[in-house]
């Protein structure tokens, strides 16, 4: 986890945001994209350990990739996580907006229209975050993000979380039991618990296959679902253009155990079809997965 | 009057240990070789968040009752006894 902070410190320090926001201001959105080639170029060279986590997921995705393929994959995983960075600034100044392509909007509306029940999100280090979260942010719910306490202040500025006069709240993992007592009653209340699905930070996980390996992911999401009996949705976006984002909300699972004495390999199976939708994801927009982490390793 | 409450408790107990070993699988734990005062979380029975899911949806099912303060989920679920005593509680208020 120490190692993701420096990597994050290293690729987003105070200076960097300063001028990417300053290029924006003055050269607008294309421009500062321009600027990235050189900056990410810079990060490349210096940033080891962003580059062996971002190369471990090339190698897995691409594996007839040469080993300049492969640094060109990771240039452009890092090219891709700024312009998401930069579009993330536009919209929280309020400098302009993008089009969005919505995947399983109705099936979703349908869902919440015909039933007062809660249902879990489940979102993965994809795509642009400030995007889906926006999404949610649209929804006549009470949004409830499961999140460690280290990333409290750096989320709600993400998002521009003010006050709780806005319909997103924050439950804290370090909470009484996880937080997971806070996320069922919300839950129960009709709420969304959005839950971060491709990454445990030591939480319980199971072994399951991703790009043709194993992978250890975290499965609280899902057996609160199948405890509390609600839907869970696995939400993505990706940026499709300069201008424009798709939100796909058409994977819809409802987690569920029909023998108690075998429940945990019910629920595996169930984590095991987020795997398979993050495959899709990563064969469809390869460049823009987020994770920043081996996820492949022993760790 | 006591010795109704304390009967009622105990029956709680019981009923509750029954439960708990039924509804979360564990497999090599008798209900009665568990104490009245084992804690739940961490040492004790060894439960974990995920169980903590679990016992708050069995508790609606099974006694009727949730636990909506969570200021005092701590003291709640402590223990086999303080979570009898919870459902005694509440179960009264109910009936």
């Amino acid at each position: 986890m120490n190692r993701s902070k420096d990597t994050e410190r290293k690729r987003g320090n105070k200076f960097g945001f300063w001028f990417f926001q300053a290029a924006v201001r003055i050269f607008g959105l294309s421009a500062a994209y321009g600027f990235l080639y050189f900056v990410c170029l810079y990060y490349l060279l210096v940033d080891r350990a962003a580059v062996a986590s971002t190369m471990a997921y090339i190698k897995k995705r691409f594996r007839t990739y040469n080993i300049l393929q492969r640094i060109l994959g990771v240039y452009r995983i890092f090219i891709n996580q700024g312009k998401i960075l930069i579009d993330r600034y536009y919209m929280i100044s309020g400098m302009g907006t993008f089009d969005h392509e919505l995947h399983g909007y109705e099936q979703l509306n349908q869902m919440m229209s015909t039933s007062d029940k809660g249902f879990i999100i489940l979102t993965a280090h994809v795509g642009s975050w400030q995007v889906t979260m926006n999404f949610l942010k649209q929804l006549n719910k009470t949004v409830y993000l499961l999140m460690r306490p280290e990333d409290n202040a750096a989320i709600r500025d993400f998002l521009g979380i003010r006050s709780d006069q806005n319909n997103i709240r924050i439950i804290l993992s370090h909470n009484f039991l996880s937080g997971v007592i806070e996320a069922v009653q919300a839950l129960k209340q009709g709420n969304i618990v959005s839950i971060m699905g491709d990454r445990g930070y030591g939480s319980k996980s199971v072994e399951v296959s991703f790009l043709g390996e194993t992978v250890k992911l975290p499965y609280g999401a899902f057996k609160i679902a199948a405890a509390v009996q609600c839907p869970l949705i696995v939400l993505l976006s990706a940026k499709i253009s300069a201008t424009k984002y798709s939100i796909d909300a058409s994977h819809i699972l409802h987690p569920d155990y029909n023998s108690r004495a075998n429940k945990d390999a019910e629920i595996k199976e169930y984590v095991q079809k987020f795997a398979y939708i993050l495959e899709e994801y990563a064969d469809r927009y390869p460049f823009q997965w987020f994770v920043f982490h081996d996820i492949w390793g022993k760790d | 009057m006591a010795k109704n409450k304390d009967e009622e408790l105990t029956q709680i107990r019981k009923d509750l240990k029954e439960i708990l070993v039924k509804e979360l699988s564990l497999e090599d734990i008798v209900p009665e070789n568990i104490r009245d005062d084992d804690i739940l979380f961490g040492e004790g029975l060894g439960l974990d968040s995920l169980d903590a899911v679990e016992i708050v949806v069995l508790l609606q099912r099974n006694f009727g009752i949730e636990v909506s303060d969570m200021a005092k989920g701590k003291e709640i679920l402590y223990s086999i006894d303080t979570l009898s005593r919870y459902i005694y509680e509440n179960r009264k208020q109910l009936s």
